[in-house]
């Protein structure tokens, strides 16, 4: 249901750079409600630099991020937490929280209290467990589960922000392919339920099956945006992720097939 | 895969720490505390005068109704010299075992103790720089010479530590390292000076091994002031202690300002230390062994995790001065019984827990 005209996520003109020179140079981007749009590009490419310049881990130089329609740079990292989940790509593994407890660190942004959650946030933690499949893993330690089921609980810790924006950075990188489709089934799920999403993954394939636009970024630059025929060409993954690829239409999704070699571009 | 959580999953308990985990942490604290006044009243018959513990109850009572001016020599003992120290015993317990677990969270590594930060080698280099240097003089205030320098020389290594860190990046490990570093320096100017002064070591060593032997009101309620505050304000923060164990980042996703809570906190903590430290020596192995045995039993959370460490802090600790004190030959050194139970401990957990903290 990609229809409203307003951007939940509107990014203009943005710079950044960690010494003089700028690693990413005017970024234009945008997500709609219900919209599942993808930053793809290979590594390197400034994804995560340009995830931690929206929910302002990192100061911008120049442009303007707005989160539904509010300048983040006006919001403390409270109000942005409140309206902009980041997922990252796994939870550190030290220390012995259960799943519940992790999940309920989710809701900290709305916690006014001293010491326990209120019956609501206990009621969204309950919710976003029954829903992601985790319930049965409640009581279980963090370190106990397997990457899969670990990637649901930090999508689970993710949804109890209850975000209208949720940013994704590379969440399938250590997942096995049955995974990675779920995580991303997961995705597509809240998107339809209003949510907008941003993925920043270089897992070409994944993002072109399910994302609705794909934004391609090359050293910092976007490239390309449009949908995933559109900007996922030959040339285009030529360019910027440097191989030769076949393209391959299924059920009207491209595919990219590696058929070229690195060693002779290289060498 | 989608469902309304429906009726059959009544039963299914909502709470963010289970019941079970809190009823457990009820019993540790309730059950715990009892304990430690049981053995509280037990190590106040302890000594060369001799009660049973009726008697000793009695004249605990009776220092309290008569607002500390017991009429016979058994409880003139028991307030002015018994009471304090034991009071002093629970007190560092606990704070040791609260800055362990507090540091642990903060530094990302559940392999840490209080002092990682340097504290107990600037405190040890201040008390030796302070007995062997010659200031210690035959005057009243001489008692307090020694846990002052231990206090300066705590304050004075953990800032050291903190600048190295802060400039170096301000990473956990940052502060890992830079602790590590000016920890040996200090050890060293320890050594050095007390090469050119052997005849006095004696103090020193008694120091260093830790002992409760000197402490009377004075000390106590120094030490309790700052003790029971931080304890407080630590109890009152641990629900964003577990959003530190996301490390700092991640944290931040959460809109907490993680960096300044960090620093705060290890600002906050090594003050503690170094009240604890200062007057009864380098007490190893509560801080670092405490807080495990505590998630062992109630698990991460530090809601419950704080509580716990407070109660078992202080009932270790006094079982550790109990034990120095029952010696026929005189006082064992509180410290090196900490060590030598608490080394063995500190094994295991390398062995079971240590590959999967690798780093």
């Amino acid at each position: 249901m990609p229809c409203d005209d307003t951007n939940m996520l509107e990014v203009t003109g943005l710079s950044f750079g960690y010494t003089e020179k700028n690693n990413l140079e005017c970024i234009d981007l945008f997500v709609k409600p219900g919209e599942f749009v993808a930053l793809m590009g290979p590594n390197g490419s400034g994804k995560t630099t340009m995830m931690r310049c929206i929910n302002k881990i990192l100061k911008i130089r120049s442009g303007d991020v707005r989160i539904d329609d509010t300048d983040v740079l006006r919001l403390s990292m409270a109000e942005i937490a409140r309206i902009c989940t980041t997922v990252p790509a796994d939870a550190p593994l030290d220390f012995s929280l259960t799943v519940r407890e992790f999940v309920s660190l989710g809701r900290t942004p709305f916690i006014t209290s001293v010491w326990w959650e209120k019956e609501e946030d206990n009621r969204i933690v309950d919710q976003a467990m029954w829903d992601l499949g985790i319930t049965k893993y409640a009581d279980r330690k963090l370190h106990e589960l397997s990457s899969g089921e670990r990637a649901r609980v930090l999508l689970a810790k993710g949804v109890v922000q209850t975000p209208k924006v949720i940013l994704v950075d590379e969440p399938s990188a250590h997942l096995d392919i049955k995974y990675k489709v779920q995580v991303m089934e997961i995705l597509k799920e809240l998107s339809k339920k209003g949510l907008s999403i941003l993925i920043a993954s270089h897992d070409i394939n994944l993002l072109t099956r399910f994302c609705d636009r794909i934004a391609l970024l090359s050293k910092g630059r976007i490239v390309a945006t449009g949908t995933a025929s559109e900007v996922v060409t030959k040339e285009s993954i030529k360019e910027v992720f440097g191989i030769e690829v076949e393209i391959v239409n299924l059920n009207g999704t491209v595919y990219v097939l590696p058929t070229g070699s690195v060693m002779e571009t290289t060498g | 895969m989608r469902h309304e959580i429906s009726e059959n999953t009544v039963g299914y308990d909502s709470n963010s720490v289970s019941k079970t985990i809190k009823r457990r942490t009820a019993l540790i604290v309730i059950l715990g505390s009892i304990a430690v006044f049981i053995l509280y009243i037990f190590s106040l018959t302890m000594g060369a005068y001799s009660l049973t513990f009726t008697e000793a109850l009695g004249q605990l009572w009776e220092a309290i109704i008569t607002l500390g001016n017991p009429s016979e020599m058994g409880g003139k003992i028991i307030y002015n010299l018994r009471m304090p120290r034991s009071l002093a015993v629970i007190l560092v317990g606990a704070g040791l075992a609260v800055a362990g677990a507090v540091m642990q969270a903060m530094i990302h590594n559940p392999l840490v103790d209080p002092y990682v930060t340097g504290i107990s080698s600037g405190a040890s280099f201040g008390t030796v720089l302070v007995t062997l240097s010659g200031v210690i003089v035959a005057s009243s205030y001489s008692l307090y010479l020694m846990p002052l320098g231990a206090m300066i020389g705590a304050i004075v290594s953990f800032m050291l530590t903190m600048t190295v860190a802060e400039i170096s990046g301000g990473k956990a490990m940052s502060y890992v390292l830079g602790g590590t570093i000016i920890a040996a320096g200090l050890s060293a100017g320890s050594t050095l000076i007390m090469s050119f002064s052997a005849d006095r070591m004696h103090n020193i060593t008694e120091w260093m091994f830790g002992s409760f032997a000197n402490i009377e009101w004075q000390e106590s309620i120094i030490i309790a002031i700052p003790v029971v505050a931080i304890l407080t304000y630590i109890l009152f923060n641990a629900r964003k202690l577990n959003v530190m164990l996301l490390g700092e980042d991640q944290a931040r996703y959460l809109g907490m300002d993680s960096r300044t809570y960090k620093r705060n906190m290890l600002i906050i903590v090594a003050i503690m230390t170094a009240f604890c430290v200062s007057f009864c020596g380098v007490i190893g192995f509560v801080g670092l062994v405490v807080p495990h045995l505590c998630r062992m039993i109630v698990g991460g959370d530090h809601r419950v995790l704080i509580p716990s460490s407070i109660v078992v802090g202080a009932l270790v600790l006094l079982i550790a001065d109990i034990i120095c004190k029952s010696t026929i030959t005189g006082e064992l050194p509180i410290g090196a019984i900490t060590s030598v139970v608490g080394v063995p401990f500190f094994i295991y957990l390398m062995v079971k827990e240590g590959k999967k903290y690798a780093m």
